[in-house]
């Protein structure tokens, strides 16, 4: 597509920073905000709707701390939008399962970081959360909502991704989700010992790869413009590059509005701000949607396709939207 | 004759702006068969219809393919045996992805 759609596709919304995890990759864990009551919440979903947003994802925070979060989906999925959202899982039970299909959640993702629950628990820093994790999907299952499986690939993982997939598919998931590594928040804390190496990062995205166009009984999502590089989509993407402020934007608990979770600049409050005018007139989304060549890839080849990889992650570790991604494993 | 829906799996939106952009082309004669008027999600994937796909998209509302030639005559100014054969063919494609339900 030429232009940019006239609204978000996705709006992922931080209902809540607060959660029950610690998670040694966690991007909001140093975010504090304070949290909008469920009718300012409702107000919000309201002004968006009015713009035919189609998808809305919950993230965190854990959604599940929200004692309104049924109630709040309820209300979205009667104004049309389609909504999932990401847990941990721990507070998960039969009950809360029965409610998330009833109040209208098309989709769950439950994170699941490794088959082996010693190095999950290690990695969410909380004893029992892979069984937990495990019997939430299960709980979802059982329930007849839709389940996908959002996992990080980092360090503990990434060259265990084929029981990662194996094990989604056990739960009967439709999809996994083989998140990228973020360096935001605790996440740019622990750079250092979880992140991979860009010749790693090649490595791991030419296998999963192979993988995904092998398989077809469950969905593998990986939504990393740097594989740009090794990869050719098989029909054009609608933009190119990073999605978000193109394809997405971001709510925090409080209304604020950020082009992604992993770019902590606030473009507008929804409270306040209208979301048509922000999309249409943020300076910050112009830069992101027209960047700027720097340093190793003002030569690069891929560029046109890439647009230099994950604008989150070359803000998190430069401060500039234009610098080369961290994890670009192309030689200058 | 068969009618046709959209598999309702599939969420759609009308890219109203775009939309807008590609009817003035039309009407000046410009070519605007690349602008994507209409965006659908499925299993994860989007796509993007032009304005022909995504004016046969939102009739598909349980309609069989004669009387959505004549809907879409209504709108574009184009011989009915072209158009006829584009309907056809976009119908075959779309077909094939599974986003149509025959009723």
């Amino acid at each position: 597509m030429s232009r940019i759609p006239f609204s978000p596709i996705t709006i992922n919304w931080t209902l809540t920073f607060r959660c029950n995890f610690n998670c040694r990759h966690c991007y909001s864990r140093p975010e504090k905000a304070p949290e909008l009551p469920t009718e300012q919440v409702k107000e919000i979903m309201a002004k968006v709707a009015k713009y035919k947003v189609p998808f809305i994802n919950y993230g965190g925070g854990e959604p599940l701390l929200r004692s309104d979060l049924f109630e709040l989906t309820g209300y979205a999925a009667a104004l049309g939008f389609n909504v999932s959202m990401n847990t941990n899982g721990f507070l998960m039970t039969e009950e809360k399962a029965a409610l998330a299909k009833e109040s209208g959640f098309k989709t769950v993702g439950v994170s699941i970081d490794s088959t082996r629950p010693e190095a999950h628990d290690d990695f969410r820093n909380t004893k029992g959360s892979h069984n937990k994790a495990v019997s939430a999907a299960k709980f979802l299952k059982d329930k007849g909502v839709r389940l996908t499986i959002s996992s990080v690939i980092c360090r503990i993982n990434y060259t265990e991704f084929e029981d990662l997939v194996r094990q989604a598919r056990d739960l009967g998931a439709e999809q996994i989700s083989l998140h990228n590594y973020k360096c935001a928040g605790m996440g740019f804390t622990n750079r250092d010992e979880l992140d991979l190496s860009p010749a790693e990062w090649k490595e791991f995205y030419l296998k999963a790869i192979a993988l995904r166009e092998k398989v077809t009984d469950i969905r593998i999502s990986m939504d990393d413009p740097i594989t740009a590089t090794i990869h050719k989509a098989p029909e054009q993407a609608i933009v190119k590059g990073s999605t978000c402020g193109k394809l997405s934007l971001n709510i925090r608990a409080n209304g604020d509005v950020t082009p992604c979770g992993f770019i902590p600049v606030v473009i507008g409050n929804l409270l306040t701000d209208d979301l048509k005018d922000l999309w249409d007139n943020s300076k910050v989304l112009e830069k992101m949607r027209n960047k700027k060549p720097k340093e190793k890839c003002l030569t690069c080849k891929h560029y046109e396709d890439c647009l230099g990889g994950c604008t989150a992650r070359a803000y998190a570790t430069t401060g500039d939207f234009n610098s080369p991604d961290p994890h670009c494993w192309v030689a200058k | 004759m068969r009618n046709i829906r959209r598999n309702p799996d599939i969420i759609w939106r009308e890219e109203e702006e775009a939309r807008e952009e590609a009817v003035k082309a039309m009407e000046r004669g410009d070519d605007a068969s690349g602008e994507g008027t209409a965006l659908l999600v499925e299993s994860g994937m989007m796509h993007q219809l032009n304005l022909l796909g995504g004016e046969i998209w939102k009739l598909l509302d349980g309609i069989d393919e004669e009387a959505l030639v004549d809907r879409l005559a209504e709108v574009f100014d184009v011989d009915r045996e072209t158009l006829s054969r584009d309907v056809r063919d976009f119908l075959i494609d779309i077909d094939r992805r599974g986003w149509l339900v025959h009723e």
